[in-house]
């Protein structure tokens, strides 16, 4: 649903506009030279080339200097950071890109639940503080897909020590971005931030360079959204993009729910994904079993998918779904058919 | 059957060449004069000028000529009536053989006598059929544990094997799952159909939201967290200072750790972690203290006896107690070293 296309701002984002086989051809040949290669991508010319069992045929261009660091982040509670965290992750593990993500949720993690990776997570960012374990030992490499790796910073009842204020995770991102071993640096850093703007939320937007709002088309998440778009803004943090999420077009059309357009309106920020309401979201967060994976793809995850695909080549909608049309009945449709 | 053969028969044009008939009885139907309607007992057949052209008739019997007088052919007289003797001929023939030939029905019931013949067919069909399920049945049982029966029984997702391909798409806004209209206003998403609206915001839009978020929340990110209570320390602005209340449910401002040590172990790339080596190192130590006690002490059990020998040599045998080392005074001496 929430497909929509993407700007022509951006030189990589002519994939909607073109066939795909122009579309390399059509950029100059010193552009795609200079263009950064993912890591993954490297890697990929060894003999084990991953023949990953990449879904799609072509691949996002990356923009940006990597590792990027996104902090995804809401205000409230509730709208779907945790599962916009791990959907996009996956989704750009399932690209070829190298994900890191944080759960900067002290106390109240569940990215590891959405993630199904909760009965292996041993070590967490306070052991790696205190000693106990190295970095690389805390991170947790998803078995589907081992370009995705986890990362909680603490375990439900520990405590982090916050008289380091925001730099024990500015050191954990800085050396995931001097990482030698294997798997090299990553090429993007997600951070599932905790809802309100408390210590937890000021410890994980610290390393951050750009943000994904999430929100909900209603007034109290819209209020929170635009707060903390503004201490965001404050911080230094000016790449700040939209996804609104748990749309519901029967709604929109009846005008009991605020369009995509309103939202944009009211926060003024550029959207990168519209994700429906699906009842597939609750049944792959109780299986552990993150949307991107179902197949068939279901209608909320092919929008996390195009999320993912916007947010690596920093591109934005220019258009939005605004309602679902009915369907076309048929000859037979009277007698039922 | 056999009257219908003898009636009319229509043959395809090629297959003409390989019969031996008289091009006599071939009656040229294209020819719309010699014959239109045939009538041949109660059967009525039309014949288009069409179809004509592609099968030729052949008449035999009484209905040859209609009009019973001598046709023309190539500017030859046909003598019909010789032609249709041959012809009898022919189809007696033809008609003999048919009929000398069993019917099924009378095979059937010529071999109805043979039971035991039937009842050996009947029990051999029966016994294949349950040596074919049989061996069917020790098939799969030899097929347990294999990656197809793990596919079948759930364990193994089938689009996941090695074996199989996966589904390929184009991209996320190009694949049979979503379709955008070329007009761009409408798409496709998972079988229902949307339509879209170009957004509006603009990069001024943008600044002028920026600006007035920038006016309404002015905020500096806190980079020291203090207890509530704690005096701020000097050279710090108290708009970067984050309070922290006592009962703060989950993060705690007091540490054992040192700033840069918690550095150092984030950054450690290999070998073993601080706090590992450092508590291996500090068992190890004690074990050594331990060992060197107890070799102290037993140093000692084996010179009292000589020393209080040599100090006391004329105590007598029951005045020499065997030097007995409480627990208190093992732990004394492990005190003395420093380790407990």
């Amino acid at each position: 649903m929430a497909s929509l296309l993407s700007s022509n701002t951006n030189v990589s984002s002519s994939f909607v506009r073109f066939s795909p086989s122009s579309h390399s051809q059509l950029l100059p040949s010193s552009l795609r030279e200079t263009l950064p290669l993912p890591s993954s991508v490297r890697r990929r010319r060894g003999p084990f080339a991953s023949r990953a069992v990449l879904q799609w045929n072509r691949k996002p261009q990356l923009a940006g200097e990597t590792p990027r660091v996104v902090v995804i982040t809401s205000g409230k509670g509730g709208v779907g950071k945790t599962t916009t965290t791990a959907n996009i992750g996956l989704s750009l593990a399932r690209l070829g890109f190298s994900v890191v993500a944080i759960d900067a949720d002290v106390g109240l993690r569940n990215l590891d639940l959405l993630l199904g990776l909760e009965n292996r997570v041993n070590y967490t960012a306070v052991e790696v503080l205190n000693g106990d374990c190295r970095l690389d030992q805390a991170l947790v490499r998803d078995r589907r897909w081992p370009s995705l790796e986890l990362l909680c910073i603490s375990k439900p009842r520990s405590k982090l020590p916050l008289s380091f204020g925001s730099k024990a995770i500015i050191w954990i991102v800085d050396a995931l971005r001097s990482r030698d071993a294997a798997p090299g640096p990553p090429d993007f850093v997600l951070i599932d931030c905790p809802a309100g703007i408390d210590a937890g939320f000021i410890t994980a937007i610290a390393p951050a360079n750009e943000a994904v709002l999430v929100t909900t088309p209603d007034i109290t998440a819209l209020r929170d959204a635009d707060r903390v778009t503004g201490l965001l803004e404050c911080d230094g943090i000016k790449d700040i993009k939209m996804i609104v999420n748990r749309i519901r077009t029967d709604l929109i059309r009846g005008e009991d729910m605020m369009s995509v357009l309103d939202v944009q309106e009211m926060l003024g920020l550029p959207l990168i994904g519209v994700i429906p309401e699906d009842s597939e979201v609750i049944k792959s967060t109780n299986r552990g079993h993150p949307l991107v994976l179902n197949q068939p793809p279901a209608l909320a995850g092919l929008a996390f998918e195009q999320a993912a695909w916007r947010l690596v080549e920093q591109d934005s909608m220019t258009a939005v779904m605004l309602e679902e049309e009915p369907k076309k009945r048929g000859f037979f449709s009277f007698f039922g058919g | 059957m056999s009257s219908i053969s003898n009636a009319l028969s229509f043959i395809p044009f090629q297959s003409v060449n390989h019969h031996v008939i008289p091009p006599s009885l071939l009656l040229r139907a294209g020819n719309a004069a010699n014959i239109e309607v045939l009538w041949f007992r109660k059967c009525r057949l039309s014949w288009s000028s069409q179809k004509a052209c592609v099968f030729r008739v052949k008449a035999v019997g009484d209905s040859i000529n209609s009009t019973g007088s001598e046709q023309v052919e190539d500017g030859a007289p046909v003598d019909f009536a010789a032609k249709a003797s041959d012809s009898d001929r022919r189809v007696g023939a033809l008609r003999v053989m048919i009929i000398s030939l069993p019917s099924f029905v009378a095979l059937v019931k010529r071999n109805a006598g043979s039971k035991y013949a039937m009842g050996i067919y009947i029990a051999s069909t029966f016994v294949v059929i349950v040596a074919r399920l049989i061996l069917s049945r020790c098939k799969i049982q030899n097929k347990h544990g294999s990656v197809a029966e793990l596919v079948r029984r759930g364990q193994l997702r089938s689009d996941r094997r090695g074996i199989s391909n996966p589904l390929k798409y184009e991209d996320p806004f190009n694949n049979p799952q979503v379709k955008i209209e070329k007009n761009k206003s409408k798409v496709e998403m998972c079988g229902k159909v949307y339509r879209l609206a170009p957004v509006t915001l603009t990069q001024e839009e943008q600044l002028i939201h920026q600006r007035r978020r920038s006016r309404a929340y002015q905020w500096k990110r806190p980079t020291f967290f203090l207890k509530e209570g704690d005096p701020v320390p000097p050279g710090v602005d108290p708009d970067t200072v984050r309070w922290i209340p006592d009962n703060h449910p989950f993060a705690s401002t007091a540490t054992e750790l040192d700033e840069s040590l918690a550095q150092s172990n984030v950054f450690q790339k290999d070998g073993v972690p601080f706090r590992v080596r450092a508590e291996h190192e500090a068992l190890q130590k004690k074990l050594e203290n331990i060992q060197t006690s107890k070799t102290e002490m037993g140093i000692k059990q084996n010179n009292v006896p000589e020393r209080e020998r040599s100090a006391e040599p004329s105590t007598g045998p029951y005045d020499k107690v065997e030097p007995n080392p409480s627990p208190d005074h093992g732990n004394h001496n492990l005190d003395s070293s420093g380790n407990r």
